[in-house]
């Protein structure tokens, strides 16, 4: 699907703080994750710049591990702060959702 | 930082220089996307451009990293450079040089206005 990027702004941060919550990741794993789930806009900037974002808020913990080759990679671990922040994504994510559901269903 | 970078600025020449010797490194288009970055992070730099440097330095890390999988640019990048430029450099709300001259200039012109007592 294209033109996704509007609507996907507020949302791909939280997707990438799951993807990491599910298992300690680099940058490029997550945004061929993020392809595979069919967001093909996605490329591996985007997710840096969450990234760094995620890092500068204080949500994950980072660690550089030689790569087979090139530089040294960055990998993303959640730590507490960004595990609560995570349920808090999925606890917004909820509401919006079941209102606008409703809103479809042409309930009040 | 040392008194005399501070002054003199050279602590930014060599930052600088090293920067250009890791972009030299990097594959043709990737030189390229090198160039464009910088032009759309430049408005977001301080009067000496010094809270670029990381920035910078985190951009072209991407790009060593990206080119050594063998990505094509376009993979890392996409079509919005200038929109990446601005989320590295902390999002929409970030201030540019254009912001802090309008600010400027809307202080003087409200300041003179209020001296002719308009």
């Amino acid at each position: 699907m294209d033109d996704l990027t509007e609507m996907l702004k507020g949302t791909l941060e939280g997707c990438v703080l799951q993807i990491i919550g599910d298992e300690e990741t680099y940058g490029y794993a997550i945004t061929r994750r993020l392809n595979e789930l069919g967001f093909a806009d996605v490329v591996e900037g985007t997710v840096y710049a969450i990234l760094l974002r995620l890092e500068r808020n204080g949500l994950v913990r980072v660690a550089k591990r030689p790569s087979g080759k090139g530089p040294p990679r960055k990998f993303y671990a959640l730590n507490e702060a960004g595990r609560e922040e995570l349920a808090t994504f999925w606890a917004k994510w909820e509401y919006v959702t079941s209102r606008i559901d409703r809103l479809r269903e042409g309930g009040r | 930082m040392k008194f005399w970078d501070t002054i003199t600025g050279n602590d930014l020449t060599r930052d600088c220089e090293a920067f250009e010797v890791r972009a030299g490194a990097l594959p043709a288009e990737y030189r390229a996307a090198w160039e464009e970055v910088k032009c759309h992070l430049f408005p977001y730099g301080s009067f000496t451009g010094r809270n670029l440097v990381p920035i910078l330095d985190g951009a072209l890390g991407l790009l060593e990293e990206t080119a050594a999988d063998g990505l094509g640019v376009h993979e890392v990048l996409g079509d919005d450079v200038e929109g990446f430029c601005a989320a590295l450099a902390g999002g929409e709300g970030a201030r540019t040089h254009r912001d802090r001259w309008r600010e400027k200039l809307n202080g003087n012109v409200a300041r003179k206005l209020a001296r002719l007592g308009g």
